[in-house]
């Protein structure tokens, strides 16, 4: 990778090595490596640095966000997504998606009502909707970075769409928590996940009280949402969690309310947190209390650090990034977008380029953006088949069942009946297949303004097209060989001509688009 | 081959939907019963690799299907059966003499014990029965093809069904790989043929390093698209993967070699023998597995899942119908291969765990501990009930439960070393003490 850094970030094992990759990078001062540990980026983008930036803070590359990418630059593209997602928030970023799911804007009993209305109060409608606009967003939402900031969140908070205590409620998770707060900070988003009848439906909180504790959520936000295992609470600790947190229930209407009657009052300590919290009627402070405190702590930010690095950078990253991002996290009091900005300006996560593999929904989405497919005009149809794909691979979004959210390492997601159904997909969609709910355009124009001249020329125009980089040598070769011809092979000759439509999935289907 | 949406696939899709929901109920209802049991998750959590929880989400799904093969030297398959959700061994081999506690059994679930003429005696034991749902696997017991183990847990278990699968599939280590897993890999390198998975990702037992092929249908089981560019197309994705350092690249060179062996074994699909399979995706998997031991592509280890044993309610009617309809499938998957080609296949039926003795107020029963296994097929020293059983009592039960005499990692760690010859078991079952209930033989 051929990269002018500006400056270099992290912390100090990669300041250690500093020497070393500026002996390397001809282009890299000294004087730059010594700059402060943000704000580093590569000043222009190669065609595959695109591509990585796209994959990973956003669904895939399109034709429409490439081209923005390349007129902005890295920096600016990522203040227009900042100023777009919060332009848009919520489902407002593309109109025609959000029009498929009016139930997401109305109040639980609302949700009731007019599905009651609909002829089945009980109806798994709105958590429908839920899903489907999820996806459309995902896969066409021009607010991208926030799309990708949402989905993290949600299976950070992971609330399981489709059960039956979850039918008028579900919306408000993903509405008044995850996408309210996806760009401020966590500390009120983890505040408001504990004021939330879905959250507290799905962990029991609405369940506990005095009397009989349910410790179903306040082990859970230490182990998954806050401080995670390595802080080494006890089991006393993961009581006192429960216990402090009582009251939190949920109304006959779907709705949070706080009753001092069923909070258990008394000295609590979790870690270093302690509350006398001897009046009922304060109880619900002194659980705010100890939310914020735990969304400030270090092992907080360390867990958060490291899922952000896992989602955004690679498997394994480097511990001293995630320190790096961790401090972060701690000098901007939670706040979400400055903390992702550390890994977007880190050498690791330029340097991470097919580090990931993407998850199967991830692929479709990605294949159906690189591919500039549109939705067909039957919207909730096009949604609909976009549910049933994903469905098909075990990964529809918001449906992963345990409260830890899908996982997002590539050995949880070996399986060789997903990867048939994904070759099935890159035909399906390459092939127009369901016209009725994407429509791709014709495949000769991937190959953009100048027609290439030769066959094996339009081979290393396709893949860079498709997937940001025109492969080796060898493995255009292997393109060449299923084509049959000679890469000298004239375009007006070429079996192109009728295998186009075969070949293009086959380089989806390759290593370089299963890889983000 | 072109795959096209059809409404069929909406009406499938919505099942699959449905099914979901009931797994996240399943979910939450693991979440309360771990915090009754007072079972701390984040000793487990600690254990589990990614990859184990990955396969939860799919756990609870009506049918799924693995299989593993390799080139070891015995030529027997173990077929591993898991009931999903807990089924209630107290009404499926029934302790029907006085002496085995039935008195008390009555005494404590009046209405879910049946009457005499829905109990099927079993000869030679000494008073055990079973529901008439296993009507269509009873030949096999006179044959010397089927037997029973009541009173069936594994320490350690607890009664969340998040909790006991795991465990129990783990082999009771908190090990990211599976038991079945590390039976492959004591049995030394396996060929291409593994797994194949009714729903996406393969069960829990199967996770680790072993190659894992997963499958919705054999049929399903073919490169999608135009046939003209297959053997192209297969040919140049192979080249793509090769040198990439993923654990996708291994996963596509094995998946795209089994394609062939596949697409061969299916032309030979189809019931022989005079089986007739029910419907349901439990029996369509049986078949598949029927026709791919007759293809004797090397199957050596297969687990099939089946759920909705979760019976919180009404259970008598439910339970037996889930019973007749598993036996239904397994005696088609048993007359499909024929008296000779099942000698080489054993099959374990096993579930989670065991139901409350007493009666819920719904006509049905929780979750209890000691539960039953059943095993059919070649391999097995004779038919009967096998192990130790103690008489249902007061003094007998465990907080409500069956207390477990037997041990469910003595009889699956005996027919693998037994069937597939696999030696020693420490690296399967690590830290337990193996005693055997010499209900299998070698040859």
């Amino acid at each position: 990778m051929d990269v002018n850094y500006a400056g270099v970030l992290i912390g100090r094992e990669q300041t250690a090595q500093r020497g070393r990759h500026a002996a390397e990078r001809p282009g890299l001062s000294m004087a730059a490596a010594q700059a402060p540990a943000v704000g580093a980026l590569p000043a222009r983008l190669t065609t595959d640095q695109q591509y990585h930036l796209l994959s990973r803070f956003s669904f895939g590359p399109s034709s429409a966000s490439l081209s923005q990418l390349a007129r902005l630059g890295p920096a600016a593209w990522w203040d227009g997504q900042v100023a777009l997602g919060r332009r848009y928030p919520i489902y407002s970023a593309h109109p025609r998606i959000a029009a498929a799911g009016p139930l997401l804007n109305r109040s639980p009993a609302q949700v009731r009502a007019s599905q009651k209305a609909a002829g089945n109060e009980y109806s798994w409608e709105m958590m429908d909707q839920l899903t489907l606009v999820t996806l459309g967003l995902q896969a066409f939402s021009p607010a991208q970075l926030y799309e990708t900031v949402v989905d993290f969140f949600a299976n950070h908070l992971n609330v399981s769409n489709h059960a039956d205590d979850q039918t008028w409620i579900r919306q408000t998770m993903d509405r008044d928590v995850v996408r309210r707060y996806a760009f401020g900070r966590f500390s009120d988003m983890l505040v408001a996940s504990a004021r939330n009848p879905s959250m507290l439906r799905y962990l029991n909180l609405a369940d506990s009280t005095k009397q009989l504790v349910n410790e179903n959520y306040g082990r859970e936000l230490l182990e998954l949402h806050t401080v995670g295992l390595a802080a080494r609470y006890s089991e006393v600790d993961v009581k006192n969690s429960a216990k402090i947190l009582t009251g939190r229930t949920v109304d006959d209407n779907g709705n949070y309310v706080y009753r001092p009657e069923i909070h258990w009052t008394g000295a609590v300590r979790v870690l270093g947190f302690s509350a006398a919290n001897t009046r009922a009627a304060e109880g619900q402070a002194a659980g705010d209390a100890y939310l914020r405190y735990l969304a400030q702590h270090p092992s907080t930010a360390s867990h958060l650090a490291q899922k952000l690095c896992v989602r955004f950078v690679s498997d394994a990253p480097s511990p001293a990034l995630v320190a790096a991002v961790a401090k972060t996290y701690l000098a901007n009091g939670t706040s979400i977008l400055p903390t992702l900005k550390a890994i977007f300006t880190s050498q690791e996560f330029w340097r991470s380029r097919h580090a990931k593999t993407r998850r199967p929904a991830e692929n479709l989405i990605a294949s159906m953006r690189i591919l500039d497919v549109t939705p067909a005009p039957d919207i909730r149809k096009a949604l609909d088949g976009m549910h049933w794909m994903t469905a098909n691979m075990s990964n529809a979004p918001l449906d992963w069942v345990p409260p830890n959210g899908y996982p997002d390492v590539a050995p949880a997601w070996r399986s060789s009946s997903n990867f048939l159904t994904l070759l099935m997909l890159h035909r399906g969609l390459a092939q127009n297949w369901w016209n009725d709910i994407v429509l791709a355009p014709k495949n000769t124009a991937l190959y953009g303004r100048t027609k290439p001249a030769t066959s094996g020329a339009a081979i290393a125009l396709l893949c860079t097209r498709l997937v940001g980089n025109p492969l080796t040598p060898a493995k255009r070769g292997v393109l060449q060989t299923f084509l049959g011809e000679p890469a000298s092979t004239p375009l007006a000759q070429s079996r192109l001509r009728w295998y186009l439509d075969h070949l293009v999935p086959l380089i989806l289907d390759g290593p370089d688009h299963a890889l983000r | 081959m072109t795959r096209r949406l059809t409404d069929d696939d909406g009406g499938r899709f919505d099942r699959a939907l449905r099914a979901n929901a009931e797994q996240v109920a399943a979910g939450l209802a693991c979440q309360e019963e771990s915090w009754s049991a007072g079972f701390t998750r984040r000793r487990m959590l600690q254990g589990v690799g990614m990859a184990g929880v990955a396969a939860l989400a799919s756990q609870l799904v009506t049918t799924k299907v693995a299989y593993a093969a390799g080139p070891g030297g015995t030529r027997n398959t173990v077929i591993v059966v898991f009931l999903r959700g807990g089924a209630d061994g107290l009404r499926m081999l029934v302790p029907q003499a006085a002496g085995l506690g039935h008195h008390y059994l009555s005494s404590l679930r009046p209405t879910l014990v049946q009457a005499d003429a829905d109990i099927r005696t079993l000869p030679g034991t000494s008073g055990w029965g079973v529901n008439k749902g296993f009507d269509a696997l009873l030949p096999l017991y006179r044959t010397g093809e089927l037997a029973f183990v009541p009173a069936v847990s594994v320490a350690g278990v607890t009664r969340s069904h998040f909790q006991a699968q795991q465990f129990l599939e783990r082999g009771g280590t908190s090990a990211a790989t599976g038991w079945l897993d590390r039976t492959l890999a004591a049995l030394g390198p396996g060929t291409t043929f593994r797994a194949m998975a009714e729903g996406g990702v393969a069960p829990t037992s199967l996770a680790g390093p072993q190659p894992d092929l997963s499958m919705n249908s054999l049929s399903d089981f073919t490169f999608p698209g135009w046939d003209g560019v297959k053997d192209a197309s297969i040919t140049a994705i192979r080249s793509l993967y090769r040198g990439i350092d993923s654990p996708l690249a291994q996963d596509v060179q094995t998946t795209l070699s089994a394609i062939a062996v596949a697409e061969r074994a299916n032309k030979s699909a189809g019931a022989k023998n005079g089986a007739v399979y029910p419907t349901g995706n439990f029996a369509s998997s049986l078949s598949d597995l029927a026709t791919l031991l007759r293809a004797e592509v090397g199957v050596e280890v297969a687990t099939v899942d089946v759920g909705g044993w979760d019976t919180h309610t009404d259970e008598a009617g439910d339970l037996d119908a889930l019973t007749a309809s598993a036996s239904a499938a397994l005696a088609a998957f048993m007359t499909d291969l024929g008296p000779t080609r099942r000698k080489r296949v054993t099959v374990v039926v096993m579930t989670e765990f065991g139901r409350r003795v007493q009666t819920n107020a719904s006509n049905g029963t929780d979750h209890g501990t000691g539960s039953m296994m059943f095993l059919l097929g070649g391999g097995l020293a004779r038919s009967g009930v096998y192990g130790k059983w103690n008489a249902l009592s007061a003094n007998a039960l465990r907080d409500g439960d069956v207390a477990p005499t037997n041990n469910a990692f003595d009889v699956l760690g005996e027919v693998v070393q037994k069937r597939l010859s696999v030696g020693s078991l420490a690296s399967i079952f690590p830290g337990h003490a193996f005693h055997p209930l010499n209900l299998a033989r070698t040859t």
